[in-house]
């Protein structure tokens, strides 16, 4: 699904990242762990052309329209409500009105927001909005999502609650994803393969690590796998270095 | 205007009430000179009478429509302008010298050039109100655009938004909530431009009226057309802070 080579990004000529090599295979749910620091944010932020690398080669299978991007903030736009909001990247790719609001009431009620589609994003909590953004995104059906730590800003139960969620739609639609993050229990319950990176500047793929726990997974069971305390154990090995 | 609640506003009404009253009996007193303050009974027959004369309103309506005019076009250009400089280099290298300049200025000097260019009718009030809300105008957009949320910009792009879903979704929506921060600036500026206009050379307006009652010194003229000019503008800024929740809604 997704090929990077030789990835190298530099702010003001100090490179953050240095010849990233890694792959994303289709179906996949792939996570990329590491430091803060060590650039991860502007892996996806190239894969989805919102910046241009120094160097190296990010080869998609899909076109750029089929990659989905869910960001840590959930910056919703505040003057449209919750159905304007779902429907905004419908309403992009030209479908007709009643079409997408039938897409985007869908939508809220998968999510448990039926009857909040009249709001502002004001009047949400931020366990709303995140939902809320995240139906924006997968309304669209991406083949690709890229997730960079959507789900950091949110107190632990609802943070359980949602990716107990997605999980089970990606797996259902057998979902291929990108997620960052530094939450090593979430990379682990979720994630098929984990990329570590190395403290930055000049950050570097470390590490690949196949996750065999069983599919299909619920976040809290993941967490009694036998696999799952000796991959914690290497990974903070890892990190910590 | 927020409603307040019931005895905010009898304290507000009381204090009104209290301050007439002071005038008044004052007056009566003979403790003020009629000839620098008249009484406030004397300023209200000077209004009343005007009113009821119906001398007012060809003034009023004078005055309304310049600044009107000169507001709806000061608003149109400038926010014209400010959209057009933000979203081109050249326009803004262009533009931005003189609005600094304009802007620096107070730009009710420009009112004896433009009755020189346009006569003393309607247009040269119009120019000087458009003028004023103009530039405002120009630098809330321009500011606006260059200060917009960087994150909801890419939002659009990652959904795969072009240039015209920037504009109507991002741009517009928060230059509209910048216009609407300044709109009743503007609503004081497009008076200021009609009224100081008139005043400096014109046949009609209540600042017509204002210069006759300064040069005859009748400062009951004067003083009640200054409380028809505050209670107009009270009025239409009560509008323009309707219009502001109805446009910003979300907020």
């Amino acid at each position: 699904m997704l090929h990077v080579r030789g990835l190298t990004v530099a702010f003001g000529g100090q490179p953050v990242l240095e010849a990233i090599d890694f792959d994303v295979g289709t179906g996949e749910f792939t996570s990329l762990i590491g430091p803060s620091g060590s650039g991860k944010t502007s892996i996806l932020r190239a894969v989805s052309a919102l910046l241009r690398p120094q160097s190296g080669t990010v080869a998609l299978d899909v076109p750029l329209n089929d990659v989905g991007f869910l960001f840590q903030d959930d910056a919703l736009l505040p003057w449209r409500t919750v159905r304007q909001n779902i429907t905004l990247g419908l309403r992009i790719r030209g479908f007709a009105p009643k079409a997408a609001v039938e897409k985007a009431e869908h939508w809220l009620s998968l999510l448990g927001l039926e009857g909040f589609g009249d709001r502002y994003p004001r009047q949400l909590s931020g366990g709303q909005r995140k939902r809320v953004a995240m139906a924006q995104v997968l309304v669209l059906e991406p083949r690709l999502l890229l997730m960079d730590e959507p789900f950091a800003s949110l107190d632990a139960i609802v943070r359980m609650r949602i990716t107990e969620e997605l999980l089970s739609w990606v797996e259902r639609e057998h979902m291929t994803v990108l997620l960052v993050t530094h939450d090593l229990e979430e990379a682990i319950s979720a994630s098929d393969v984990i990329y570590v990176l190395s403290q930055g500047p000049q950050a570097t793929i470390r590490a690949r690590h196949q996750i065999g726990i069983a599919r299909p997974r619920r976040v809290l069971e993941t967490r009694r796998d036998p696999l799952f305390a000796p991959l914690m154990q290497l990974l903070w090995e890892e990190l910590s270095e | 205007m927020k409603t307040l609640p019931h005895h905010r506003l009898s304290r507000r009404l009381l204090a009104l009430f209290v301050l007439l009253t002071l005038w008044e009996s004052m007056s009566r007193f003979g403790w003020l000179d009629p000839f620098y303050l008249p009484a406030a009974s004397a300023v209200a027959n000077v209004l009343i009478e005007l009113v009821a004369s119906g001398q007012l309103w060809p003034h009023l309506q004078a005055t309304f429509v310049a600044a009107f005019g000169g507001l709806v076009a000061g608003l149109v250009l400038g926010i014209g302008l400010g959209f057009a400089a933000a979203l081109s280099p050249l326009l803004a290298d262009l533009l931005e010298p003189i609005m600094v300049l304009l802007n620096a200025i107070p730009r009710v000097i420009l009112a004896p050039l433009f009755v020189i260019w346009l006569g003393i009718d309607l247009a040269s009030k119009m120019a000087l109100a458009l003028i004023l809300v103009a530039v405002l105008m120009f630098f809330a957009v321009y500011n606006g655009i260059k200060e917009v949320d960087q994150r909801l910009v890419e939002r659009i792009q990652t959904l795969g938004g072009g240039r015209r879903f920037l504009i109507r979704e991002v741009y517009v929506p928060s230059v509209t909530a910048w216009v609407m921060g300044n709109f009743k600036v503007a609503v004081g500026f497009a008076f200021t431009g009609a009224v100081v206009g008139e005043f400096v050379a014109s046949s009609r307006g209540l600042g017509y009226l204002l210069q006759f009652a300064q040069s005859t010194y009748n400062a009951a003229l004067t003083i009640a057309l200054i409380v028809v000019t505050m209670t107009f503008v009270l009025l239409l800024f009560a509008l323009s802070e309707r219009l502001e929740r109805r446009l910003l809604r979300w907020r």
